[in-house]
């Protein structure tokens, strides 16, 4: 039966048509996977149903009655619940409050404590969820967190719910709670619309998709029983992806490692990581989110404080206080995982996004900086990394993702560092792009960088790495040579981050 | 040059997509400095028809050029702080707190006139290192430290003249003060070429700051940096500039430019004491955001700092003349503040629509903006 | 009972009754005197009502830097219109807080409607206020406004608690009320604590800015009452000195700046303390500087030990759940 039907919705914004006609349909008793890369239309048309935007064309249907929403309000009365990306809790509220902000109960014109305890313990006992409704939201895990942002969507009595990357910053024990819960909301007759990348967790839970290419729907409402994993890329990249081929690159083991860590611990956790890079070698860390990579780099920064063991650099025992530091004395670099708030100025020129490293090394008498060495020092990363822009007094903000990635780069190719610690190099961007990326790390390591490679994306580090290190809990997991076969390496890994049972929560 | 990026590497990043276009370049109607100085201009013309004593050079131009250059170092200490984001709700009583230093130079310690700006600019300074300092050290915004660190210096300053003068304020004046309070061009001469009787000397001091500060922003690694600190902290410190240490030093500047105002108002008015800087707090921001400066760090105007400034003196100066009583020339001032920024809103506004050509979703509108919160 | 016992507010109420033991020691136990009382909680009502109402600004994440000009505005045109125009005192009254409510609506109106920083709007209207309140009152002190204003001013409960002060408990009471029991409360808290989560929840932003600020307003209505009936006269300097004390007492009482705190007793409890301060200095026969040295110093020493123990929190929270780390809206 279906439930809800979004039918040639078109929605355009100055200059762009962000969706052309895209129908989407949802059953009862069924979980229905939107996907699509990012850019595609997933978060607008998601922002359309819920009444965040106004369709310029196509028709809204809920039990095959046309529908407006002019505010998540409207969206919400007719029983479409939504999980969004974010984090949608306020702080100091309790999780009976934040459960029932939508239509908080009121006896006598004052909000009803009684009534929210009651209700919101109804609705935490339909998740089988063992919370307080009287606890503060800020006492709550993520994973605890994103199950009462359920509970918060069905409050309005939703028989359509919307979960938009529910998984995004949870571990797989947590995921599998969740699922546990889509099943049964599902088996309650609920019509599920599941957002993810990870296409495991769609071929595991849902039944049918449609997939977004472009603004419009490539395939809408196939069942997901009839298609492969090879196929469902397919239709989002919109070609056959062909496997990249990469040169050869040989890695002299003979030459000692650049950076070394021994039994490093840190204040934010980890302990005994041991670990080296050799110049010219990619070793990648592999972890799920919040193993613990990134923390590490960021210690290994300065940035946080190193509580054990010692780090190596070219066979020294150093101590590392400052990111300048670790750039002007030893020749690190950082590549974030946090583009826009880590990684670029989006205010800023693409001059100055690129010069920030260097100009200590320019600068003059009183500190000036020569313009003309600057211009030329970033025009020609601006050419090598193939960045297209209008001017290089351009704001940053204003390109795409895949070029303000490059920016984030450039700055330390700039900076002739010789150790780059590159995370997740490749969230976020599309197929074709993400190509370019790996050959542009594959070529930076035959060339004689050492890169030590943070990602959580399988398929990159087996292309990309000579040596695949584990990390799970802070802790170095195990370390694998990398033969480049996907099957065989993936069960490896993922052996080693399942190992010793589950994981603690 | 090292160029350690390879040409298979580069030919796989081109991308065969047009060139992203920028949203156009705002209209030259748009820009924010222009209109001030037309604003100026067309203003200064009208006060002038209408009571031509305001061409008066001694009596009327003179103080009106020493109030801008006054306020225009005012505007520029708070500028220095906004470059990173922050704000300094103690610029005034730094002011004050700098000129009792030099008043204490000249009273106790017989300094001459520019030793004790010195000292008084050292003061000033560290004062302003010290609020930055611990702004950096505790990370608590910058609105509560320099408030707080304003009711500290209000308590102290007053504490200190009571116990060290007579009348609540330092008497002795060194040789050369009150030559510099009336001196203008006119008294300085090459040859038989004399300069305008209408330019005060001490408008000098308001030139080497505007050249200092503006070559510190525009070409310098501190004044970028100080830039890209305000832009986004996180991001600077990860790209290797020292933050807390670029904090502190805005901070410092803010404070030493503060110093330097509280000593031209010392000069003008004649007398150091507590009350000195009481005036400055809504200047200090009139100023910079007038002219373009951005109030969440990032961007900085050192021209339209000057030219706000001057907007907002010539009109209370023009007024006055007009016979509007002194204290409610506040309510035309806080009119033409909210009138400038709702005007300035509405010319985004409109060239933003003349730019749709910009490729990406209208942003969210903002939600509840809280002043440091946006970013 | 366990999370109110670790508050800021508990806190706030130890170092409180410290203090005010430690001051009637000092006194020889003479503060206990009625009438000493009397005084100390005169002088209490009106830094009560300033604080909160900075506090409700502050609960949206904005800020007012007009209370004084408000205020003192206010208390202005009700003096004027009773001493010159001869307008009956519930009447002049009314209009004076109608007046503050209005001038708060305004702020908000004009920050929802620019879009500007409200700091830099609140800055133009006090601007502006500030030389409506002088067009009003000049260089003069009016105070040629009915007896039984000022008897009122002056009356206290029993001899020992102010009226003023009791207004002032209740104008807390109620607003403490609001923001924790009514439905508008809790959606101008949501809005302040996490705008965007509010707004998906169908509450408006706009609303709840408007609405804090109207209320600040309102707030500062009631104090420029409290003004009038209790000092001698009203001139242009009413309000003059109220910003800092306005934002000392929320930011002593836990006020977060970015938004999504209710902190009514925390802010009435730090205003007590302040009060202290002022007595202790009385006490002593110190200098009034003293007062403000000692409050710069206290608001400085709560923000930071503020910061130092959240950071600690964080921390603590980092290493027994590494997924903390990428919980921004939660935290």
């Amino acid at each position: 039966m279906t439930l809800f039907e979004a039918s040639e919705i078109v929605k355009v914004f100055p200059g762009v048509r962000a969706l052309d006609g895209v129908t989407l349909t949802l059953e009862a008793g069924s979980v229905h996977a939107l996907l699509g890369e990012n850019g595609a239309g997933k978060s607008t048309l998601i922002k359309v149903i819920t009444g965040l935007y106004r369709p310029d064309g196509g028709r809204l249907l809920m039990d095959g009655r046309e529908m407006s929403f002019g505010s998540p309000h409207e969206s919400a009365a007719a029983g479409i619940g939504v999980v969004h990306q974010e984090r949608n809790l306020i702080p100091g509220f309790t999780v009976g409050e934040n459960i029932l902000l939508q239509k908080l109960p009121t006896s006598r014109g004052l909000v009803d404590r009684a009534a929210i305890r009651s209700e919101a313990a109804r609705w935490l006992a339909e998740l089988e969820l063992d919370i307080d409704p009287d606890q503060p939201v800020t006492e709550l895990s993520v994973a605890q967190a994103q199950l009462v942002e359920i509970a918060k969507a069905l409050s309005v009595e939703s028989r359509v719910l919307l979960l938009d990357e529910p998984t995004a910053s949870i571990t797989p024990n947590e995921a599998a709670l969740l699922f546990r819960v889509v099943e049964k909301l599902k088996d309650d007759g609920r019509a599920i619309l599941f957002v993810s990348h990870k296409l495991e967790e769609v071929f595991q839970i849902c039944d049918t998709v449609t997939v977004l290419r472009d603004g419009a729907s490539v395939l809408s409402g196939g069942a997901l029983a009839d298609l492969t994993r090879d196929e469902v890329v397919d239709l989002m990249v919109g070609r056959v992806h062909e496997a990249l081929s990469l040169p050869e690159r040989a890695v002299d083991t003979a030459v000692p490692p650049i950076l070394e860590l021994r039994g490093v611990g840190t204040a934010s956790g980890h302990a005994d990581v041991d670990l080296s890079v050799r110049p010219g070698e990619i070793v990648g860390l592999y972890g799920l989110v919040g193993a613990g990579r990134s923390e590490l780099a960021k210690a290994l920064l300065g940035l946080d404080r190193i509580t054990a063991g010692e780090v190596r650099v070219r066979g020294e025992a150093v101590k590392i206080r400052t990111v300048r530091d670790a750039l002007r004395n030893h020749k690190i670099g950082y590549v974030t995982e946090n583009r826009k708030e880590e990684g670029v100025f989006l205010e800023q020129p693409i001059t100055r996004n690129i010069a920030v490293t260097i100009w200590d090394r320019l600068r003059k008498v009183l500190g000036y900086v020569p313009a003309k060495v600057e211009t030329a020092m970033v025009t020609s990363y601006v050419e090598q990394l193939g960045i297209r822009i209008a001017s290089p007094s351009q704001l940053a903000g204003t390109l795409s993702g895949g070029n303000q990635q490059k920016i984030s780069l450039a700055k330390w190719l700039a900076a002739q560092t010789e150790i780059l610690i590159i995370d997740e190099p490749t969230v976020g961007i599309d197929v074709r792009t993400k190509d370019a990326f790996h050959t542009l790390i594959w070529d930076l390591a035959a060339n004689g960088l050492a890169i030590l490679l943070i990602t959580s994306d399988l398929p990159e580090m087996i292309t990309l790495a000579d040596r695949v290190v584990v990390m799970r809990d802070h802790r170095i997991r195990g370390e694998l040579p990398n033969n480049h076969d996907y099957d065989q390496m993936s069960q490896q890994v993922i052996r080693l981050i399942h190992a010793e049972g589950t994981t603690a929560a | 040059m090292s160029a350690p990026v390879s040409s298979t590497a580069t030919e796989a990043l081109r991308e065969d997509t047009p060139v992203e276009k920028p949203p156009r370049g705002t209209p030259w109607w748009a820009n924010q400095r222009v209109g001030l100085l037309l604003l100026v201009v067309l203003l200064s013309a009208l006060f002038g028809v209408l009571r031509p004593a305001f061409f008066n050079q001694q009596l009327v131009v003179f103080p009106l050029l020493r109030d801008i250059a006054m306020f225009t170092v005012v505007g520029l200490a708070q500028l220095c702080v906004l470059s990173i984001g922050h704000m300094n709700l103690a610029v005034g009583r730094m002011a004050a707190f700098s000129m009792m230093i030099t008043g204490i130079s000249y009273d106790l310690w017989h300094f001459t006139l520019y030793s004790g700006l010195l000292v008084g600019l050292v003061a000033g300074t560290a004062i302003g290192a010290l609020a930055g300092w611990v702004i950096a050290r505790t990370g608590v915004n910058s609105f509560v430290v320099t408030l707080a660190l304003d009711f500290l210096l209000l308590g102290m300053i007053p504490l200190v003249y009571t116990s060290l003068t007579e009348n609540a304020a330092f008497v002795t004046k060194p040789p050369g003060m009150r030559e510099l309070r009336n001196f203008s061009l006119a008294d300085v001469c090459i040859g038989n070429v004399c300069g305008s009787p209408a330019v005060p000397q001490l408008a000098i001091f308001a030139v080497i700051a505007m050249a200092v500060v503006g070559w510190i922003y525009a070409r310098t690694r501190l004044g970028r940096e100080l830039l890209m600190t305000g832009s986004s902290v996180r991001a600077a410190e990860l790209s290797g500039i020292p933050t807390a240490r670029r904090v502190i030093i805005a901070h410092a500047m803010s404070g030493c430019l503060a110093a330097l105002a509280g000593f031209m108002l010392a000069v003008s008015t004649g007398s150091i004491k507590a009350t000195i800087g009481e005036e400055f707090m809504l200047p200090s921001f009139l100023g910079p955001i007038l002219g373009g400066t951005l109030l969440a760090g990032g961007f900085v105007s050192i021209w339209g700092t000057l030219l706000g400034t001057a907007l907002t003196t010539v009109i209370r100066k023009g007024l006055d003349l007009l016979g509007v009583g002194l204290e409610s020339l506040n309510i035309y001032l806080g009119l033409i503040l909210l009138a400038a920024l709702s005007t300035d809103r509405i010319r985004t506004l409109l060239s933003d629509r003349q730019a749709v050509a910009s490729s990406s979703p209208p942003p969210p509108p903002k939600a509840a903006g809280s002043q440091e919160g946006e970013r | 009972m366990k999370r109110f016992v670790r508050s800021t507010e508990m806190t706030l109420l130890v170092i409180g009754l410290v203090f005010f033991v430690g001051l009637v020691i000092a006194s020889g136990g003479d503060l206990l005197a009625a009438n000493s009382i009397r005084v100390l909680l005169q002088f209490l009502a009106v830094p009560v009502l300033i604080g909160l109402a900075q506090m409700v600004v502050l609960a949206v994440g904005q800020l007012n830097l007009a209370v004084g000009a408000i205020g003192g505005f206010a208390a202005a045109a009700m003096g004027v219109l009773m001493a010159d125009h001869g307008v009956p005192v519930p009447l002049a009254l009314l209009i004076g807080f109608l007046l503050a409510g209005a001038a708060g609506l305004l702020n908000g109106v004009l920050v929802v409607l620019t879009r500007i920083n409200g700091f830099i709007v609140t800055l133009a209207t006090m601007t502006i206020l500030l030389g409506v309140q002088y067009r009003l009152v000049g260089t003069r002190t009016v105070d040629a406004y009915p007896q039984g204003l000022k008897t009122f001013g002056s009356a206290a409960l029993f001899g020992v608690v102010p009226w003023i002060f009791v207004v002032a408990l209740i104008v807390a009471a109620l607003l403490a009320l609001l923001l924790k029991r009514t439905v508008p409360g809790r959606q101008l808290l949501a809005s302040g604590g996490n705008p965007i989560a509010a707004r998906l929840s169908g509450i408006s932003n706009d609303r709840s800015v408007i609405v804090a600020h109207a209320l600040s307003g309102a707030i500062l209505g009631v104090a420029a009452i409290l003004t009038v009936a209790s000092s001698p006269g009203v001139n242009k300097s009413i309000g003059g000195d109220w910003l800092l004390p306005s934002f000392a007492a929320p930011i002593i009482g836990g006020a977060l700046l970015t938004g999504g705190s209710a902190v009514v007793l925390g802010t009435v409890l730090a205003a007590f303390i302040v009060r202290f301060v002022d007595t202790a200095r009385a006490e002593f026969s110190l200098e009034p500087s003293w007062v403000n040295f000692v409050v710069g110093a206290v608001v400085l020493g709560s923000v930071v030990l503020g910061q130092v123990r959240a950071r600690r929190q964080e921390r603590r929270a980092v290493v027994k759940a590494p997924d903390a780390a990428v919980a921004g809206g939660v935290s």
